[in-house]
């Protein structure tokens, strides 16, 4: 490629190239051989692996300027400038959970506090800080804005402490109330702690419902998010909604445009004991009820199921979906995670390699330096 | 998806829409989402660019270590793509990557590992070609992976993301910014080229195995 042809070569091709050229037209024999004899070299199904933190843009010229001694000097200088600064940082700096904060509080209706100050309508903004709650009463909304994460409109009714602000990492804890998220970080560096749930964003805008009980409702409106407790993990996409109960955690998501009897059927199959008969009778329900669409439940209830439920769930699901390459049916009987990953992914409904990503990070016991797949080939 | 380019404005300003990077948007939105962080957008730069990446180290390196070389492209690629002004670009811009890490390797690796044996033998090709033992890939595909990789740059690259990575003409085109004429081109001189060589080697009178 390095040696592009020049225009009299650009005329050569005929039309017996055809199948050289885009695999269509008569198949050309010796082409078709020589295709399936190199097939074994072709690229594997490796996931790419990156570090956790990506070093900053490295200078190809910044070894050869560091070989001149006036360089070094002035290097040494710039080191020590830094340490000095450094050392003085370290001294006076802020909460670290609150660095780089610019967390924003504005009224929309009536006056909601952030502890005992007020925020007016129409007053200017007041910060919100590591540590602080924000209270509406029943007759306040309020807006939490940050330039460079998302908008948080506050329903009335609501308290929510800012518990982390990091730069890759915001976190609040939604105590009771309702709050519509629009989020453009990233994804996964967004996360709302609710007392039965901890909703993780993936990259959409979505609205949290905690009931006084504890229990909680999310329902997303674009991109998706993850509810997890406990090793209980839940994905809801636009357009579907699932709700918590506390010491439980995530229920089963369902698409809101569901059969009201798959819906009805979905709450009693959550409620109820798992591989009871209440349980059973729901759950013929459910897969009787269920359409190609109703695959994102269907996917959850596989690992929400035992034994032979499990057998009836995979049956469905996989008539309404077919599975993907390098997924059977005794591979997903087993629950093993790289088939379900795949089986996920084949739903279109979000890359779950992100969800893993974040799992892997947010693991207190990993080593901060730990590497980890973000990406299967096969999405 | 309109929204991501509203999700991407521009690499210093504020966000407007919120929504999920997919297979489905543009290199454009991805690359833009690269830029800013977001590392989904660019695990699927990766998915779409892997193959690409490999074919082009393949034509130039050992084979046991392209696969790991097109890691390292994509390590490489990450920390520097925020410096990239036009998204546009990115293809050519991966591509430069690649080459400049496979002649990188030749640099640390020992000239031996040049590809340039004609003995005939399938396992001093092997070893050439740095293959492992267990590796299922028989004497003849070897072969035809030597002849392709003693043809001129602009041919090898082109027949390797054809032949060997199953790329289409016009994929071919779309992922290395090449015009369909010039792919076209490589195409059709690279596999008259390949069939020559294929054809010498397989007459008994050159002692060629094929």
């Amino acid at each position: 490629m390095t040696t592009p042809p020049n225009d009299e070569q650009k005329k050569e091709p005929n039309a017996n190239d055809v199948y050289l050229w885009d695999a269509t037209g008569a198949p050309d024999a010796e082409v078709q051989r020589l295709e399936s004899l190199l097939a074994d070299f072709r690229y594997s199904d490796r996931s790419l692996i990156l570090p956790a933190e990506v070093p900053e843009v490295l200078h190809r010229s910044r070894g050869q300027l560091l070989g001149f001694p006036r360089v070094r000097l002035a290097a040494a200088a710039v080191v020590l400038l830094s340490l000095t600064f450094g050392a003085y940082f370290l001294l006076h700096r802020a909460d670290p959970e609150d660095a780089g904060s610019r967390w924003k509080v504005s009224s929309l209706e009536g006056a909601p506090h952030i502890g005992s100050q007020a925020i007016a309508a129409g007053s200017s903004t007041a910060r919100f800080r590591v540590g602080e709650t924000l209270v509406t009463d029943s007759a306040s909304r309020a807006s939490i804005s940050e330039f460079s994460f998302g908008e948080i409109r506050v329903d009335p009714d609501s308290r929510i402490r800012l518990v982390q602000s990091g730069p890759d990492r915001k976190r609040i804890q939604l105590e009771v109330g309702t709050i519509h998220a629009a989020i453009w970080a990233p994804p996964t560096q967004f996360i709302v702690d609710t007392p039965s749930a901890t909703a993780v964003d993936l990259g959409c805008r979505y609205t949290l419902q905690v009931a006084p009980d504890g229990s909680s409702t999310l329902r997303t409106t674009l991109g998706w998010v993850g509810f997890h407790l406990n090793g209980r993990d839940s994905f809801i996409p636009a357009g579907a909604m699932c709700s918590t109960r506390p010491e439980i955690g995530p229920g089963t998501p369902y698409f809101e445009d569901a059969s009201p009897s798959l819906k009805d059927a979905l709450i009693e199959f959550d409620r109820a004991l798992p591989s009871t008969d209440a349980a059973s009778r729901q759950l013929d329900i459910i897969l009787k009820e269920a359409r190609a669409r109703d695959g994102l439940t269907l996917w959850h209830l596989l690992s929400r199921t035992n034994g032979p439920e499990r057998a009836q769930v995979y049956a469905r699901f996989s008539a309404l979906v077919p599975p993907p390459a390098g997924v059977t049916r005794d591979g997903i009987l087993q629950l093993d995670p790289h088939m379900l990953d795949l089986y996920w992914n084949a739903l279109g409904l979000g890359d779950i390699s992100i969800w893993r990503f974040w799992e892997q990070n947010s693991n207190p016991h990993a080593a901060p330096t730990l590497q980890k797949p973000i990406l299967k080939k096969q999405m | 998806m309109a929204t991501l380019l509203e999700h991407y404005p521009a690499r210093s300003g504020p966000a407007v829409v919120n929504a999920c990077p997919g297979p489905g948007d543009t290199d454009d939105i991805l690359v833009r989402g690269a830029q800013h962080g977001d590392r989904a957008a660019f695990g699927i730069l990766y998915d779409r660019y892997a193959r690409m990446v490999h074919g082009i180290l393949l034509s130039r390196v050992p084979v046991s270590v392209a696969e790991d070389l097109v890691q390292e492209v994509f390590l490489q690629a990450l920390p520097r793509v925020a410096s990239l002004r036009d998204a546009s670009h990115f293809p050519g811009w991966l591509a430069a990557i690649a080459r400049n890490a496979a002649n990188d390797y030749y640099r640390r690796a020992k000239p031996a590992l040049e590809l340039h044996d004609d003995s005939g033998d399938p396992e001093t090709r092997r070893r050439a070609l740095d293959i492992p033992r267990s590796s299922q890939c028989n004497a003849e595909s070897l072969a035809v992976l030597e002849a392709i990789r003693s043809l001129p740059d602009a041919y090898r690259e082109t027949l390797v993301l054809r032949l060997v990575e199953g790329m289409t003409g016009p994929q071919i085109a779309a992922r290395t910014g090449l015009t369909h004429g010039s792919v076209r081109v490589n195409l059709h001189r690279g596999m008259q080229q390949l069939r020559e060589i294929l054809s010498r080697k397989a007459s008994p009178a050159t002692g060629g195995d094929l």
